[in-house]
């Protein structure tokens, strides 16, 4: 082949010039430690790190999210002890007093005075707050569920906390359940009429339910409480007039216990009503009614299983929200694991491969030098 | 019969050959680096020989004409490849700039507010109750619709640098076809009156070929040496000594982002009107640029705009259904004024949201600051199939776009490599055949040289001779 000089200097130029390019490459990767720097580098490794990346964003988020869901389980099953606490002791009074070998009508007031406290640091169980949030009132979390004399402001929802991609875990247990008894709550699990809604629809279909909900239970109510007004409450009416709401209705000036919208009726209390129960107990202690305390063992014993469920319940969505978030960690692991497979750089391959670069630029500007030198004209003198 | 006068002659025109062939070489040396230049020789024919029978005695040597070597076939196939060069390296580069766009490996990027946002939400649906949680929602959403402005403004930047190249490319265009014209008529000139144009030649070879690299053109050389040029289908560029322009302008045009575009019209002379041939340019660098402004990145235009319109019905729809702080029913989330058109630039965060974080909804129903179902619906949007009528995710979709301007990128960057490798062979072989080597031409030099004493000694000789003959008379 004819050999022009254009030819060699053109030569000398495009592989310098191809050298030098893939030096600069490859110190880029070695900067970055990255051998996708750009989409183009591996598109489809680029797409796939982009959702690995918001999988693992969002994985922090979910783990982010279990902390918190798990410092509000942790506190209302902490508050559920209190209340077992309060609960075995009005039991442990109750039975030194039931009959007349432990007890007295004196002693008996003495010790309505301590079930009184019960009665109230219930109340304060159930006002317990976590940060600025009422653990308790079901969706109406900045306002004391309970007032003085037990009656219930929130409501029953339950605040389900996104834990994982289409995941939410109920993080409260709402008073209505725990303290008054309320069995079939909107959102119960296993109710099947009502999801954690996923789109605006299903919201509306939320919506709608709550809606029938609510007017089932005014017009339940309206038929129970009938000219009366009160609530259905178990326990003797006769003594009732003793009671301590009554006593404290009093100094308030306020009369008979008052139930709002949110109230709860006969059909639906299954379970026992903590605070209808201590005030039972109250009044059997003050009224020295012994058959009254024999009834009241058994309701503070439902009682006391009432608590104990939900505090089993805690317990399970804790488990749920421990082996979720071990499966987030290894998730999270994972994602990075196959993200860094996807766009890091090899450092040794790196390295290893500027070496090589490096001598095969050296090795060409060498020989550029001594291609480009030599011409007849040097040997003509 | 020999004459002393003859070998003097000869001796003379061998001379003036040596010195026609040593100019040549001077010339050749001169242009050694002269692009689309072709080495020259001179075609030293012997003289036609005197005498009769027996006896013809030859006459020395005549110079015929300075050819230049070169390969019609092989610039033809240059010119070709070139075209397809000038057409990958445009597109290469123009396509690089738009990938920047995307380039979430170094920059922050769509994607991360994407996420942020829904997380944002999540972090809200944890605690409804707090204002931080709710002006981190805010800052989320401010910074997504940022971006979405901001992708929109840079794509659309781009398209403003692809004009300024497009109105340079034509006018360069202008300025070759208007020397291949000036070039068609000295050619013919030249060869008219029996000469050779080497240099003309070369120069308008040259042209050819940057011309095809700037845009698509056929080419055909006629009977009397000159070229007629057309561009794309119809546009007539040069026809003998005639040129014709193209003209890039601004034109309206509703369906554009901007209400105008830059088209490249067609003037064949002043009398006629200016047709828009932009469509049928679609070779070169002028083509790349085109079909990279109004397909490319018009294209992730319009993907961004699908998407960010539909973003803003999907959060609005579900944060309509909500109720905010103050047990109203929630507002739009974002604002997005006249349809979908330029969406991903108009998209706003609403002004009342942005003003009091209180509006934003985050509950099912009236009277329950708890309550997250609604938050919780729309940080669960980022796992729905929302776009493209139920097919993907937010995330898929602009995760699917940046997939697609990488492989146009690296489809286009791959096509520029193997490109300019072709072009770079078939450069070499046309250096091989037409360009200049020293050794060559050295040697050459010398040759001439040695010709040009030899010549000069044997008429030296002839004289001698000469003096011997007058002085046998003494």
């Amino acid at each position: 082949m004819r050999i022009a000089d254009k030819m060699m200097f053109d030569q000398v130029t495009n592989n310098l010039q191809k050298n030098r390019a893939e030096m600069a490459d490859l110190q880029n990767q070695a900067a970055t430690l990255k051998k996708v720097n750009k989409p183009s580098d591996d598109p489809l490794a680029a797409t796939r790190v982009l959702a690995f990346r918001t999988e693992g964003k969002a994985n922090a988020q979910f783990l982010k999210t279990a902390s918190q869901a798990r410092s509000f389980l942790d506190y209302t099953d902490q508050s559920l002890n209190d209340l077992s606490d309060v609960l075995v002791r009005a039991k442990e009074l109750v039975l030194g007093q039931v009959n007349d070998a432990s007890g007295s009508g004196e002693s008996r007031r003495v010790v309505a005075e301590e079930m009184k406290q019960l009665f109230n640091q219930s109340v304060q169980i159930g006002n317990r707050k976590l940060g600025d949030r009422y653990l308790f009132g079901g969706y109406k979390t900045t306002e004391a569920p309970f007032d003085f004399k037990g009656n219930y402001k929130g409501d029953d929802g339950e605040m389900r906390l996104p834990i994982n991609k289409d995941t939410w875990l109920g993080v409260n247990i709402p008073g209505s359940k725990v303290f008054l008894g309320k069995q079939k709550l909107d959102h119960e699990v296993g109710d099947e009429t009502v999801v954690e809604p996923k789109s605006s629809s299903e919201i509306i279909q939320a919506k709608n339910h709550e809606e029938k909900i609510k007017m089932n239970n005014r017009n339940k109510d309206k038929f129970k409480q009938g000219p009366s007004g009160g609530p259905a409450v178990r326990g003797p009416a006769s003594v009732r007039t003793d009671s301590i709401s009554s006593l404290q209705t009093n100094q308030s000036g306020e009369s008979g216990r008052k139930v709002d919208g949110q109230g709860l009726s006969a059909s639906e209390v299954r379970g026992q009503n903590v605070f209808d129960v201590l005030d039972k107990v109250y009044i059997s202690l003050k009224a020295n009614d012994k058959a009254g305390l024999q009834d009241s063992i058994d309701d503070l014993d439902n009682a006391f299983s009432q608590v104990i469920i939900s505090r089993a319940e805690l317990g399970a969505r804790v488990n749920t929200l421990d082996s979720n978030v071990e499966s987030l960690r290894k998730m999270n692991i994972e994602a990075k694991e196959v993200a860094s497979q996807l766009e890091d750089a090899d450092q040794f391959e790196v390295i290893s491969d500027i070496t090589k670069t490096e001598g095969t630029l050296k090795a060409t500007i060498q020989t550029s030098g001594k291609l480009i030198q030599p011409s007849l004209l040097d040997f003509l003198r | 019969m020999s004459k002393i006068s003859a070998m003097m002659d000869i001796g003379k025109r061998s001379m003036m050959n040596s010195q026609t062939a040593l100019q040549t070489v001077s010339h050749n040396i001169a242009n050694k680096s002269t692009e689309g230049y072709s080495r020259q020789r001179v075609d030293i024919q012997s003289a036609t020989p005197v005498g009769s029978g027996r006896l013809r005695i030859g006459m020395g040597a005549q110079a015929a004409n300075v050819g230049r070597t070169n390969n019609p076939h092989l610039e033809k196939q240059i010119l070709n490849e070139g075209s397809e060069l000038g057409y990958s390296q445009s597109r290469a580069q123009a396509l690089s700039r738009v990938e920047e766009v995307y380039n979430e490996q170094i920059n922050k990027g769509l994607n991360k507010y994407l996420g942020e946002f829904f997380n944002a939400f999540r972090e809200l649906a944890s605690s409804p109750e707090n204002l931080a949680n709710r002006t981190l929602v805010k800052e989320s959403a401010i910074n997504l619709t940022k971006d979405f402005g901001r992708v929109s403004r840079q794509l659309t930047e781009i398209q403003k640098d692809l004009n300024t190249q497009i109105t340079s490319e034509v006018y360069e265009i202008n300025q070759m076809t208007k020397e291949i014209a000036t070039l068609n008529e000295k050619i013919q000139h030249v060869e008219i009156s029996g000469g050779q144009p080497n240099d003309e030649r070369d120069r308008r070879d040259l042209l050819l070929k940057k011309l095809a690299e700037k845009i698509n053109i056929r080419w055909a050389e006629g009977d009397n040496g000159m070229v007629t040029v057309t561009a794309g289908n119809t546009a007539l560029l040069v026809s003998g000594y005639n040129q014709s322009e193209l003209v890039a302008k601004t034109v309206s045009n509703p369906q554009d982002r901007k209400g105008e575009t830059l088209k490249v019209f067609y003037k064949q002379n002043e009398r006629l009107p200016l047709a828009d041939l932009t469509n049928q340019f679609n070779g070169g660098a002028l083509g790349a640029a085109l079909e990279v402004r109004d397909q490319d990145v018009d294209g992730l235009l319009n993907d961004m705009d699908e998407m960010a319109s539909a973003f803003a019905k999907q959060i609005n729809q579900v944060h309509q259904q909500g109720f905010d702080r103050y047990d109203q029913p929630g507002m739009k989330f974002f604002t997005l004024e006249s349809g979908d058109f330029n969406a991903a630039a108009k998209i706003r965060l609403n002004e009342f949201i942005s003003s009091d974080v209180g509006k934003i909804a985050s509950a099912a129903n009236q009277g329950s600051p708890g309550d997250n179902r609604v938050a919780n619906v729309i940080a669960n949007l980022q796992y729905s199939n929302t776009m493209r009528s139920g097919k993907s995710t937010f995330d898929q979709f602009y995760n699917g776009a940046v997939g697609k301007i990488g492989v146009a990128a690296d489809q286009a960057n791959n096509r520029q490599e193997s490109q300019a490798g072709i072009v770079k062979q078939l450069k070499n072989l046309r250096e091989s055949i037409s360009g200049v080597s020293l050794d060559e031409e050295t040697t050459k030099m010398i040759e001439f040289q040695k010709t040009f004493d030899a010549s000069a000694r044997l008429i030296k000789t002839a004289d001698e001779m000469l003096d011997t003959v007058l002085s046998l008379k003494r």
